[in-house]
């Protein structure tokens, strides 16, 4: 078993150790906003952007996963949690951005995609795991 | 497709984990291959026929 597992748990020391990253580098981050030495020019724009390269490392070790899974039935259980995730959350996003345009309703701020994204994910993951048990 | 996993699995005495051990793959995949649920890519195919020593086709048949 554990020849097939290998691709999974690649996935989860690169996946675990990545999202740590991100926690330390949105404390260290905020902390630098927050406190009176408040960064300007420049250096503000890439400690603001900062956070956002571990999340687009979990990007590249979710499609890594898809490339190094061997075996063909959980890579395309993970093909299709990622496309439900993404059909969830590219929905939900488009309906609210014409809300937005007509209704004026309050502009949702980009941060939540990726979160909202992760959520649909799991919840896809999850119920393929039920159906596929 | 149908298939005659079940069988054969019995046949030897093979959990779903047993046979999964020695595809290579995970028992999820064998469940999701035996119940109809997963048709297996054509190298799979061969594998599983390796392993129970018989033709893809006594194996696996059309609808």
């Amino acid at each position: 078993m554990s020849a097939a597992k290998a691709a999974y748990r690649r996935y989860l020391w690169r996946f675990f150790p990545t999202m740590l990253a991100y926690v330390v580098i949105v404390l260290g981050v905020s902390w630098l906003f927050d406190n009176h030495q408040e960064p300007a020019g420049p250096i503000a724009y890439m400690l603001a952007i900062l956070p956002a390269i571990p999340i687009i490392g979990v990007i590249v070790i979710m499609g890594l996963y898809v490339v190094e899974e061997k075996d063909e039935f959980m890579r395309m259980r993970h093909v299709m949690a990622l496309l439900i995730g993404m059909g969830l959350i590219l929905s939900l996003t488009v309906a609210w951005g014409f809300l937005e345009i007509y209704m004026h309703v309050a502009p949702l701020n980009a941060f939540w995609i990726f979160p909202g994204f992760c959520m649909a994910w799991g919840f896809a993951s999850g119920v393929l795991a039920w159906v596929y048990r | 497709m149908k298939n005659r996993l079940r069988v054969l699995r019995a046949e030897r005495s093979w959990s779903q984990a047993d046979l999964a051990d020695r595809l290579e793959v995970s028992r999820q995949s064998v469940n999701a291959i035996e119940t109809g649920k997963y048709d297996p890519s054509l190298p799979l195919a061969f594998k599983i026929a390796r392993v129970f020593g018989a033709p893809i086709e006594q194996i696996f048949s059309e609808d």
